[in-house]
């Protein structure tokens, strides 16, 4: 009986407790919106194969294989693309210009990757960069390419 | 017995340096899709350098290391190696601001814009376009709210009729609160009434 009631109260904690979670939950930030070959998005722990026009959320981790290759397009304009072998983390994305909450960081651990700045370069373009093992890349809006091997 | 324990140190360390055999980092700045060539900072704990003229490049090979001194790259040389990347890069998004008389009629020029938005969604096969309804600072937020989300409802009703699906389409409003064009409270102002369509 002891139990029924603690699950009884854990369910619903958990249902109650959704729509908040839904409110500050993870939105999504952009869209897988080419690719061809192996991809996958890791997230979470577990990783899925990408398809076309997957939704892209802070935190992902975009991963090609030998024959692989994707582009991402975000929601404030900004355009990524990864060559065969290219692994890229978004580490950082806020684009809520109302509440000057901008930012966008991410980290290409291997392989090839074009980058096409968007609005949150415009208005912040300090708050912009893209990591690699070796050095930080920050630009004032335009378009690199870049390489880590 | 004591080669034995040798080879596979010898094969693991050979793989460490294998692995280990890093180029580093190449960044190259390239023109934008428009022509402009913006800039680029790339730094680490041994200082910085800047590009600042298209094609050109630099590498770092370790993050103690000073990137090399910008040098240009050759065209051929930039396509070949970032081939791949290239041939998947998506185009820029597209955006058109469609602009309104009053409450839900559109401008004429605005209205004449409608054709090419459903060309250029049909040409990139897009499945995630954005409908931003905004007004003038003219009435109450409330009034101003209801109008905007109006005013982009009624431009996703005409993407819809047209053969758009109307699950790829997000339609948000923003009131009076995000003017393209600031103004004071009660001012009629024919920029800030509009609808924005971002195309990705």
């Amino acid at each position: 009986m002891k139990t029924l009631c603690l699950m009884v109260l854990i369910m619903t904690l958990i249902f109650v407790g959704n729509p908040f979670c839904m409110a500050a939950g993870p939105e999504y930030i952009g869209i897988v919106k080419s690719l061809s070959g192996d991809v996958v998005v890791l997230r979470n722990n577990s990783s899925v194969r990408a398809e076309g026009n997957m939704k892209l959320r802070q935190g992902d981790h975009v991963r090609t294989g030998a024959n692989g290759k994707a582009g991402l397009i975000f929601e404030d304009d900004t355009v990524i693309a990864i060559g065969p072998n290219s692994s890229i983390v978004i580490d950082s994305f806020l684009f809520q210009p109302n509440e000057k909450k901008l930012s966008f960081i991410a980290r290409i651990i291997q392989g090839t990757a074009s980058y096409l700045s968007g609005q949150i370069a415009k208005l912040a373009p300090n708050n912009v960069r893209l990591e690699t093992p070796h050095a930080t890349v920050g630009m004032r809006g335009t378009h690199l390419l870049v390489k880590v091997d | 017995m004591r080669y034995c324990m040798q080879i596979p140190l010898l094969v693991i360390l050979m793989l460490v340096i294998a692995g280990c055999a890093s180029n580093g980092t190449m960044v190259v700045l390239t023109p934008d899709p428009d022509g402009k060539t913006g800039s680029a900072m790339i730094s680490n704990q041994a200082g910085n350098v800047e590009l600042t003229a298209p094609n050109q490049a630099t590498t770092v090979s370790d993050s103690s290391k000073l990137p090399t001194t910008p040098a240009q790259m050759d065209k051929e040389a930039i396509a070949r190696l970032f081939a791949d990347t290239l041939s998947i890069e998506p185009k820029p998004p597209v955006h058109y601001l469609l602009y309104f008389e009053k409450d839900l009629t559109l401008t004429s020029d605005s209205s004449g814009l409608l054709p090419e938005i459903l060309r250029v969604i049909g040409e990139r096969a897009s499945t995630d376009i954005s409908v931003v309804g905004h007004t003038d600072s003219v009435g109450s937020r409330e009034y101003n709210l209801t109008l905007s989300r109006s005013r982009a409802n009624s431009v996703r009703d005409k993407l819809v009729e047209n053969g758009v699906d109307a699950n790829h389409i997000k339609t948000t409003s923003h009131g009076k609160e995000n003017p393209l064009i600031k103004t004071g409270d009660n001012v009629n102002e024919p920029r800030n009434r509009r609808v924005e369509v971002v195309i990705r």
